[in-house]
């Protein structure tokens, strides 16, 4: 075909793509929570009375509305599995490549059917195991970024 | 009455890590010609054109039109398709429903990934409900890294069981002249010492990043006999989808969920009259991001017992000159365009129908076969293609 | 933890959240694409590829004839100078903009030689004296500006001639 140009030109584009998430009702009650008590709270849906997470109007076991019957959860639980990163990776949230150093773990939330996944603040592998006991650690100050801000990790306990 | 419809051309790119000597547009041009091709068709007998990849990994909302020349959509109708990883695969159904409804007679559909030109971990977190994913910079690997994990609990499977098929992947990828990877791979232990990414997956268990384009025409029964004395018959195609599992979008933890892929295999099993898959099909080409999704494949499409799939491994089953042959293209563990890997998928499986696959071709004669997608969280694309109906 | 842009609501009890979204992309511009960036930065010169088929000539460059299906290859140099086919003008700023300030000139300009016009920027000139079919000469920017983009073109400025019919 055409002979060969005396190099290739990559064209970039970095411009940050500016958007408002609205996190609707729900969330929103559980960010405000966490902002102003320190609390975790979520309905209970009014049909299959499981707890629905993240709390949303419409209960993803039975497709129903949840309703309002709003408890609070323990911020205490058991991890049930465990992954960490060995390679940086790009967040478009940063708009840059983070190595991930925190672990990473799947959470059964003790007196629920809550599965949450979040950072664990034990840094040392040869420490991670099965069935080891967590709780949550808050932010002190400047909370109100969502739950993901809010919460730094989850921290082993002794129980 | 719905019109019976086949497969008549196929055409797929060379895929590659990086190609920086063609646009986004160019490389989609790369599939369609040879596609044209091999149905001995102009683009001018073409009734319409659907094109798909995943929207934002390139960065380029509505990639589709800036590529209508290219894809040879000039003046013609069409749809482009984003449903996530299962874009290769609702391009061909979406073209199916059309032209078996006597909406068009000849379609072309054709899909494309060029995942130089953006960062797919970051569009998926980016893809992420921002309530969760933000502050999660976890892209699919984390998903797969606890799928992983949730299969050694239930199936008691090894890591050794998991390098064995991406030991086949690369055995079929090397035989393949389109693969993007062809490591040359000889045993289980250059995997399990090749460098870990997210426990507990490894370099070598994972998917690539790849350019590349697919590009598949399909015509109505009675086209089909003046274009080709070969066709594939579309017998049947599905899609279902899900919601994310409490715990990850590829795995339930806990054991107690039905799957998509297990509905998807039941329904069109029940609507083909399939009841034993294992002996009434022959082989498939699954979307295996992992070495270990693999195993997990098998026991969903009811190739053997739930929690089993590594036994299939072990005796040499799903090889390419075994009893029952998964991917013998070396699958998606070695070439990875997202958008276009379900495409891909189909064309092999026509290839392997036809006897046409070469060097990868199948040592058991073929005459049915399934294609499958996968997308997150967990939808699922079924493609069920005969020699004759 | 937080080093990515987190805004902190505090008084607010429905939660919205002003984020973006920051992925990098890179597009290769392919073979003609690459040669037509090239002629830009490097000799400001116009090229468009031809079309011998349909006898057509698009600028800037495309490797496949829209009307042919046609692979193309034969470049050819275009004028500097153009018609202005229509225009626009946006008064309020966006964050996506290609250059700074308010309002932009946009307008569609065909090349004398080529036979489609492509979107650009139009710059010396006041809103009031636009007029479609008006002529247009290319202003490069100085050689340690141009980079091999489109942008190398810094905009369109209107220039003597007859006030073109077409359009």
């Amino acid at each position: 075909m055409a002979d060969e140009p005396q190099e290739y030109i990559k064209v970039t584009y970095t411009k940050p793509r500016p958007y408002r998430w609205a996190a609707g009702e729900y969330l929103s009650r559980l960010y405000q929570e966490c902002r102003d008590n320190k609390k975790l709270m979520t309905v209970r849906c009014q049909h299959c009375k499981q707890h629905v997470w993240p709390p949303a109007k419409v209960c993803g076991r039975c497709k129903k509305l949840s309703g309002n019957d709003w408890v609070e959860v323990s911020d205490k639980g058991t991890v049930v599995q465990f992954t960490y990163t060995n390679f940086p990776m790009f967040d478009p949230h940063a708009g840059r490549y983070i190595t991930e150093e925190y672990p990473f773990a799947t959470i059964d939330i003790d007196d629920s059917e809550i599965y949450w996944v979040a950072r664990l603040e034990e840094k040392d592998k040869s420490k991670l195991k099965t069935g080891m006991r967590v709780q949550a650690v808050w932010r002190e100050e400047d909370r109100g970024g969502g739950l993901d801000h809010d919460i730094l990790y989850f921290r082993t306990i002794e129980e | 009455m719905a019109r019976r419809v086949a497969i008549v051309g196929v055409g797929q790119t060379y895929h590659k890590s990086h190609r920086p000597d063609v646009s986004q547009m160019e490389l989609v041009n790369e599939a369609v010609r040879p596609a044209l091709a091999d149905a001995q068709l102009r683009m001018k007998d073409i009734d319409a054109v659907y094109v798909g990849n995943m929207e934002t990994f390139e960065g380029i909302y509505l990639p589709d039109h800036s590529m209508v020349d290219f894809s040879g959509a000039y003046m013609k109708p069409g749809f482009k398709i984003a449903s996530g990883g299962t874009t290769g695969a609702s391009i061909l159904e979406e073209a199916f429903h059309a032209v078996s409804a006597g909406i068009f007679d000849k379609v072309l559909v054709a899909a494309f990934e060029k995942q130089d030109s953006g960062d797919s971990t970051g569009a998926i977190t980016a893809a992420t409900t921002p309530a969760w994913g933000k502050g999660q910079a976890r892209g699919a690997i984390h998903e797969f890294a606890k799928q992983a994990l949730s299969y050694i609990k239930h199936s008691g499977a090894t890591e050794e069981h998991a390098a064995m098929v991406r030991v086949k992947a690369d055995k079929g990828a090397c035989r393949n002249p389109y693969s993007h990877l062809k490591l040359g791979l000889k045993s289980v232990d250059e995997i399990l010492s090749s460098e870990p990414l997210e426990y507990p997956l490894r370099l070598f268990d994972f998917c690539p990043q790849s350019c590349g384009a697919c590009a598949i025409i399909i015509a109505t029964e009675e086209e089909v006999r003046k274009i080709t004395n070969k066709p594939v018959w579309i017998a049947d195609t599905i899609c279902v989808h899900q919601e994310i599992f409490r715990a990850g979008a590829f795995c339930d933890f806990t054991d107690k969920e039905r799957y998509s892929q297990e509905i998807a295999a039941e329904r069109i099993y029940k609507r083909n009259g399939i009841t034993n898959p294992y002996k009434e099909i022959d082989m498939a080409e699954v979307y295996e991001p992992s070495d270990w999704e693999e195993m997990l494949i098998y026991e969903l499409f009811g190739l053997c017992p739930r929690n089993e799939g590594w036994k299939l491994v072990e005796k040499g089953i799903t090889e390419i000159e075994g009893e029952w042959p998964v991917n013998p293209s070396g699958g998606v563990l070695s070439s990875n365009p997202i958008g276009a890997t379900p495409t891909v998928r189909i064309a092999e499986c026509v290839l392997q129908i036809r006897g046409e696959a070469g060097e990868h071709q199948c040592t058991k004669d073929i005459k049915t076969a399934f294609a499958t997608a996968l997308g997150g969280p967990n939808w699922t694309s079924m493609i069920l293609l005969k020699r004759s109906l | 933890m937080s080093e990515r842009n987190v805004e902190i609501l505090k008084d607010s009890d429905r939660f919205v959240f002003p984020w973006h979204l920051s992925i990098p992309n890179t597009y290769p511009a392919g073979v003609v694409g690459s040669k037509f960036l090239i002629e830009l930065r490097d000799n400001k010169k116009i090229k468009g590829i031809k079309c011998p088929t349909c006898n057509q000539v698009y600028v800037p460059p495309s490797s496949i004839c829209k009307y042919c299906f046609g692979e193309l290859s034969e470049m050819v140099e275009v004028s500097d100078k153009g018609t202005l086919l229509t225009y626009a003008i946006a008064y309020e700023p966006n964050s996506v903009q290609p250059v700074e300030g308010s309002p932009v000139i946009y307008g569609i300009v065909q090349m004398d030689g080529a036979d489609n016009g492509f979107v650009h920027m139009l710059g010396e000139v006041e809103p009031e004296q636009l007029e479609v079919g008006m002529r247009v000469k290319a202003v490069f920017k100085p050689k340690k500006d141009r980079v091999a983009s489109i942008l190398d073109i810094k905009y369109f400025k209107p220039i003597k001639g007859k006030v073109s019919q077409k359009g």
